[in-house]
């Protein structure tokens, strides 16, 4: 394929919106916990792989319909997000902050423990939101999920925001990244704000990961961690602090890929698209070290 | 500003030990401030002034002795409860919400006041908009871009906001031009003069005693002055405060400085006592140390001009 | 144990070595039911497991560095040894396929660790996770680097006509490397490099005033640390016999920060039990619970892992360290020794001073030690230093005061290096060192303390002194790792002058109390004693009588006559203290917003009363 003709394409152009705004909201996740209690999340993906499970046994073997599975999944990762604030990052305040890094890879590996003692390895489907098929526009075919994750992604979006803006407590959640003692010294409660966040990023994790599924096909046990990288560069582009940074990054991140991809279809050097993600990454730290978006916007 | 000599004692600090680690800074800190009081807590670098106002705040744990607030103990309450029962802050430094705009800092600055009642706060913020009419122009600007004179009364306002019952108020003066902080003490003064109760952490010794009705001198650790202003005699607060030979050279400026505003000034609340304690201020300073302070006005004032030059340019 | 002790080190080492070696091949001969290769390829996976942790913990432990993605290094390693010793590609032996991971596994860090000098904390662990993952995708499914994704075998090393095909035979070549790693992380700590990176994880400036190049030593942490984990790859490679690109999955990089950080930072022992531990676990829930704990232990496993770091995210050293300190807390109540804000009394003349070192560097007649012209520090827009002149002739104490924010601390940090000047020129002895580093001024005779300590407060009163004489330990890299030809000598030479100076502070009781123990004011002292070590040419203080009771400023007004008087020395003094300064200094500079508003004789500016008001605020006019 050329350049023009990889650039040019819809159905390029479609998989790079789904697969980026995918990364988006894991981006957000962790862009949201980061700043709500400084740490980096390992276990933001898994948490929704483990969502997804609860899914299939839902969908898949229960028969009961997708929203049912969909309210399970989130459930499930948001309660598992709580539990954790709230017994390890809540007694944590004083440890530094890679101490409690590494706890959330100790809750990585529980969580992929707990996935292969009950699940195993074969590989399972649920299946999307929206039965038919596709729409065809214009010569590009876009599956009813894909369609559903584009509307979803662009309503957690603006949800978000709206929340994080225009509620009290919201703009304590922005505030307390900047200056958490300023921030508790107006009376917002940090324990509220710590528990929202990790909340709210399980949440969004479950969703992200629920709506790519169909469009990846199958899945085992570890299945969100490479979306959780894509996701961490997604952040990191987008700045690491601002959740608009986080949605634009994630959309680069999902044009170099595809893009990238397709472009090299044919070539023998295998990981070409991930090589082009860390090089942006690279590009990105070395000439905006704070990210694309760090500071400028941090308010949102 | 002054309370009556039998004013109810607002906030009780008992024989208070804190610190960081293996050091204690606070090393059994006891001092009162009764209600409409503005109380002054002055000292050395590394006295413990900080950590005072952290303790009073929540944020750093109290090891012993004990903190009673509007009749509560409050030695073990988290920061967050002490705000919703009405004590507000000016951090040191400021700290306003930098990625925020004015009237989001504002009203993060009204969220006890919103939780308990949601419709007073349109009022709130029309008075705090009069009393800062800079604020009401650049109610949409991210409070980051500010000046730090601006973000000096965004913090103030925003600590009004909660109609607070006491007021802990930081350093508020350091890293601000002189110009600033003029306006800053007029700016804390009026609000004193709304009957606001205040603690006052100053390194400006000068700027501080001109605000407070009481001081209390900190020295490693432990109160060693307590008492109105007025009693403060040129020498005994040299020594405290170690400024001994400065103080000796020709300017008692600060307790000059004291005295200037309380005798001739308009501003504050017309009937209150402050124009008795100046009476009380002049007869407790002998009238020899009255004629060096007039000599150093005008250096001051020269001084104040150059400095103001020298940041604008 | 004494006959042991007697012996040199390398022959204590050679003869660890060779006992630890011989256990596994005996043990597998003597009692294969006990030891069979089951049991051998767990005690493999801790040895190399715990040869990776080590090198991590030079990175993390050590200099402070993170790094996600020290995994992809060890793959490094293991894919060089596979190229190296596989019969179809270069099939040379084992023995040189080591040493090549190690330079391969070095050099590919030191790449990693170019960026890490200008990326801190989370962005630099993304960018590291982001180079194992394109690592595992990419780089190591090259066909003709690494078999593709099917691999690369990696045949069992040959010594004449023994083939170490055992893997209890195996294990004993990957004991004797974890104890060479041991020995040279042993010497790492030991010389002047382990304490250099120790510096740079307390604080950078704290490290650029001993006089250590920050970027330098990073670079080399990188390095080092990227040795030892090609070495750990190598070590893998063999162990397994076939590796491919999916063994080194960033989560395997998790793992290994799980290790170190579980084990402790910093503590070698700690890390080492962390990786063991970790190998032998499943089989010991087996062992225990039986067959039907298989997939249960992964569970239990990653549970205790939260819990033991949620309850000590100090992790083994640090709970290790807790129990030792409440013991010595609790003799210390006992004995009636408790935390005084008087510190002892330091005998300065007494401090010992490196030879070269001794005498004032000759000066021309009227040359000041330091001579300051013209100088503007702005950060952005705030002009925090504005023109400001600045002399101190030898053997004086000067003063430099003014209010909160007048910017003495940054006109300091211009002056040591920390800072860049917008403008302005920097003489010290007569050279302009305006573009000079800050570890070549502090090489060059400048010591300083700063407001909030300049020690690295982990470390012991004993380490910070010897810290102290980075600048003076004359010896190279290589020699401090093998701990040859001058590297012992000089370190010998070092901890005389440290444990002279420990007697002369008064700090013997002290000498092996981490700094963090000690008062504010004992610190100080500390602090002040580490300055003078090296006797530089200038001394530059800043406050430091903050937090002194007025009985122990009064005595440090003592210790700064004695710096000038009875060691010669040169002092630049910021302090509040004013009483202590009129008191000691022989000339003040006064700065307010940034301006030099007064300079001369200390009665001269103490009777201005633009000093005054500067010093005391403005009483504002109403």
């Amino acid at each position: 394929m050329s350049l023009l003709e990889s650039l040019t394409s819809g159905q390029n152009l479609v998989l790079a919106l789904v697969y980026g705004g995918i990364y988006g909201l894991l981006a957000v996740g962790i862009v949201l916990v980061y700043r709500g209690s400084r740490v980096l999340n390992f276990a933001q993906g898994e948490v929704g792989t483990v969502g997804l499970f609860v899914a299939y046994f839902l969908i898949t073997k229960q028969g009961l319909p997708w929203w049912v599975g969909a309210l399970g999944a989130i459930a499930t990762a948001v309660a598992i997000g709580l539990l954790f604030e709230r017994f390890v990052v809540r007694t944590m305040v004083s440890a530094t902050r890679l101490s409690v890094a590494v706890a959330t890879v100790g809750l990585l590996l529980f969580l992929l423990a707990v996935e292969f003692r009950f699940a195993g390895e074969s590989p399972r489907t649920v299946r999307g939101p929206i039965d038919g098929n596709g729409l065809t526009l214009g010569g590009v075919v876009v599956s009813p999920t894909q369609i559903l994750s584009l509307v979803v992604t662009i309503a957690v979006g603006l949800g978000l925001t709206l929340l994080l803006r225009k509620t009290d407590f919201g703009l304590g959640v922005l505030a307390a990244a900047d200056d958490p003692t300023a921030v508790r010294l107006v009376g917002v409660r940090l324990s509220r704000v710590s528990a929202f966040t990790w909340g709210a990023g399980a949440a969004i994790s479950a969703l992200a990961v629920l709506l790519i599924e169909p469009t990846i096909g199958v899945f085992t046990p570890g299945f969100a961690s490479e979306l959780f990288v894509k996701g961490l560069a997604a952040a990191l582009v987008g700045g690491l602090t601002s959740l608009t940074g986080a949605f634009a990054g994630g959309l680069i991140v999902g044009l170099v890929e595809i893009q990238v991809g397709s472009l090299t279809l044919t070539s023998t050097v295998p990981g070409i698209p991930t090589l082009s993600i860390f090089a942006l990454i690279l590009a990105v730290l070395l000439i905006r070290p704070a990210g694309l978006f760090g500071r400028a916007v941090a308010s949102a | 500003m002054t309370p009556p000599a039998g004013a109810e004692v607002l906030l009780e600090v008992d024989n208070v030990t804190a610190g960081f680690g293996v050091t204690t800074v606070l090393h059994g800190l006891s001092f009162s401030v009764r209600r409409g009081e503005v109380a002054g807590i002055f000292g050395l670098n590394g006295a413990g002034k900080s950590v005072s106002m952290k303790v009073l705040a929540g944020i750093v744990a109290v090891r012993t002795g004990t903190l009673r607030y509007d009749g509560v103990d409050i030695t073990t309450m988290a920061a967050e409860e002490r705000v919703a029962r009405g004590m507000a802050h000016v951090p040191q430094g400021r700290q306003v919400f930098a990625a925020l705009t004015v009237e989001q800092n504002l009203r993060l600055g009204a969220y006890p006041l919103r939780r308990k009642d949601k419709s007073r706060y349109p009022g709130v913020l029309d008075g705090v908009f009069d009393r800062f009419p800079v604020l009401a122009e650049r109610r949409k600007q991210i409070a980051g871009t500010m000046s730090g004179g601006q973000q000096a009364s965004l913090a103030v306002a925003r600590a009004l906001m909660a109609e607070p019952t006491l007021m802990l108020v930081d350093e508020p003066s350091a890293g601000l031009s002189p110009q600033v902080v003029q306006e800053l003490f007029h700016t804390l003064r009026a609000v004193a003069a709304t009957g606001v109760t205040m603690v006052l952490v100053e390194q400006n010794v000068a700027f501080g005693l001109q605000l407070v009705d009481t001081a209390n001198i900190l020295q490693v650790g432990q109160i060693v002055h307590s008492g109105p202003v007025a009693d403060l005699d040129q020498a005994s607060l040299a020594s405290y405060l170690g400024v001994g030979r400065l103080l000796g050279g020709g300017a008692s400026a600060a307790l000059a400085g004291r005295q200037a505003p309380a005798s001739s000034n308009g501003v504050g609340p017309p009937k209150r006592v402050r124009a008795k304690k100046a009476v009380a201020t002049k007869n407790a300073v002998p009238a020899k140390k009255a004629v060096p302070a007039k000599k150093a006005v005008p250096a001051n004032k020269a001084v104040t001009a150059k400095k103001a030059q020298s940041r604008d340019g | 144990m004494s006959a042991l002790s007697r012996l040199p080190r390398l022959m204590r080492v050679l003869l660890l070595m060779g006992v630890l070696a011989a256990v596994p091949p005996l043990l597998t001969r003597v009692a294969p039911s006990l030891f069979s290769g089951l049991e051998a390829n767990i005690v493999g996976t801790g040895t190399y497991l715990a040869t990776a942790a080590l090198a991590l913990n030079i990175l993390m432990g050590y200099a402070g560095q993170i790094s996600l993605g020290h995994f992809a290094l060890l793959g490094v390693g293991a894919f060089a040894t596979g190229v190296m010793t596989s019969p179809t590609r270069l099939a040379l032996p084992y023995l040189l396929a080591v040493p090549v991971a190690a330079v391969l596994g070095g050099l590919v860090a030191l790449v990693i660790g170019l960026p890490a000098l200008r990326l801190r904390g989370l962005y630099l662990a993304i960018a590291t996770i982001g180079f194992s993952y394109a690592m595992e995708q990419s780089v190591f499914r090259v066909k003709g680097l690494s078999g593709g994704s099917g691999g690369i075998d990696v045949p069992r090393p040959i010594a004449g006509s023994f083939t170490f095909l055992k893997t209890a035979d195996y294990v004993a070549i990957l004991l004797v490397l974890l104890v060479a790693v041991w020995a040279l992380d042993v010497n790492l700590t030991r010389s002047r490099l382990g304490r250099a990176f120790q510096a740079i994880r307390a604080d950078e400036a704290v490290a650029s005033s001993f006089g250590i190049d920050v970027a330098r030593y990073k670079l080399l942490a990188f390095v080092l640390s990227g040795a030892v984990a090609g070495v750990a790859g190598a070590m893998y490679g063999g162990l397994v016999g076939t590796v491919s690109a999916s063994a080194f999955g960033y989560q395997f990089s998790l793992l290994l920060v799980v290790l170190v950080v579980v084990g402790g930072l910093g503590s070698r022992l700690g890390v080492v039990i962390a990786a063991y531990v970790f190998a032998v676990m499943p089989r010991l829930f087996v062992d225990i619970f039986g067959e039907g704990i298989r997939g249960w232990d992964l569970i239990i496993g990653a549970a205790l892992l939260m819990v033991a770091v949620r309850n000590h995210p100090g992790g083994v050293a640090e709970a290790l360290r807790e129990r030792k300190d409440k013991r010595t807390a609790r003799r210390a109540q006992a004995a009636g020794l408790t935390d005084d804000p008087n510190p002892a009394t330091p005998a300065l003349p007494q401090m010992p001073r490196p030879a070269s070192r001794a005498e004032s560097t000759p000066l021309q007649p009227g040359q000041p030690v330091l001579r300051v012209s013209g100088l503007t520090v702005r950060f952005g827009g705030l002009v925090a230093v504005n023109e400001a002149d600045l002399v101190v002739p030898r053997g004086q104490i000067v003063g430099l005061i003014g209010p909160n924010g007048a910017g003495k601390t940054t006109m300091f940090n211009a002056i040591s290096g920390l800072v860049r000047p917008t403008e302005g020129r920097i003489e010290l002895l007569g050279r302009d060192v305006t573009a000079d580093p800050g570890h070549r001024r502090a090489a060059a005779g400048m010591g300083r303390t700063f407001q909030n300590i300049g020690l690295a407060k982990d470390l012991s009163v004993t380490e910070n002194l010897l810290l102290a004489q980075h600048s003076v330990a004359e010896y190279s890299g290589w020699e401090a790792l093998m701990s040859v030809r001058r590297a012992p000598r000089v370190e010998r030479e070092l901890r005389e002058r440290a444990r002279e100076a420990v007697v002369a502070l008064g700090f013997e009781r002290y000498a092996d109390t981490p700094v963090r123990q000690l008062s504010h004011g004992q610190q100080r002292i500390v602090e002040l004693g580490a300055v003078l070590v090296t006797a530089p040419e200038l001394v530059m203080l800043d406050e430091p009588s903050a937090g002194m009771s007025p009985g122990a400023a009064e005595n440090l007004a003592v210790r700064l006559r004695d710096i000038r008087d009875q060691l010669g020395r040169t002092v630049l003094l910021i302090e509040h203290n004013i009483p202590l300064v009129l008191d000691v200094c022989d000339t003040l500079t006064v700065l307010s917003a940034g301006r030099v508003i007064a300079a001369g004789d200390v009665d001269e500016v103490a009777r201005q009363a633009e000093v005054v008001s500067a010093y005391l605020g403005e009483a504002v006019p109403a």
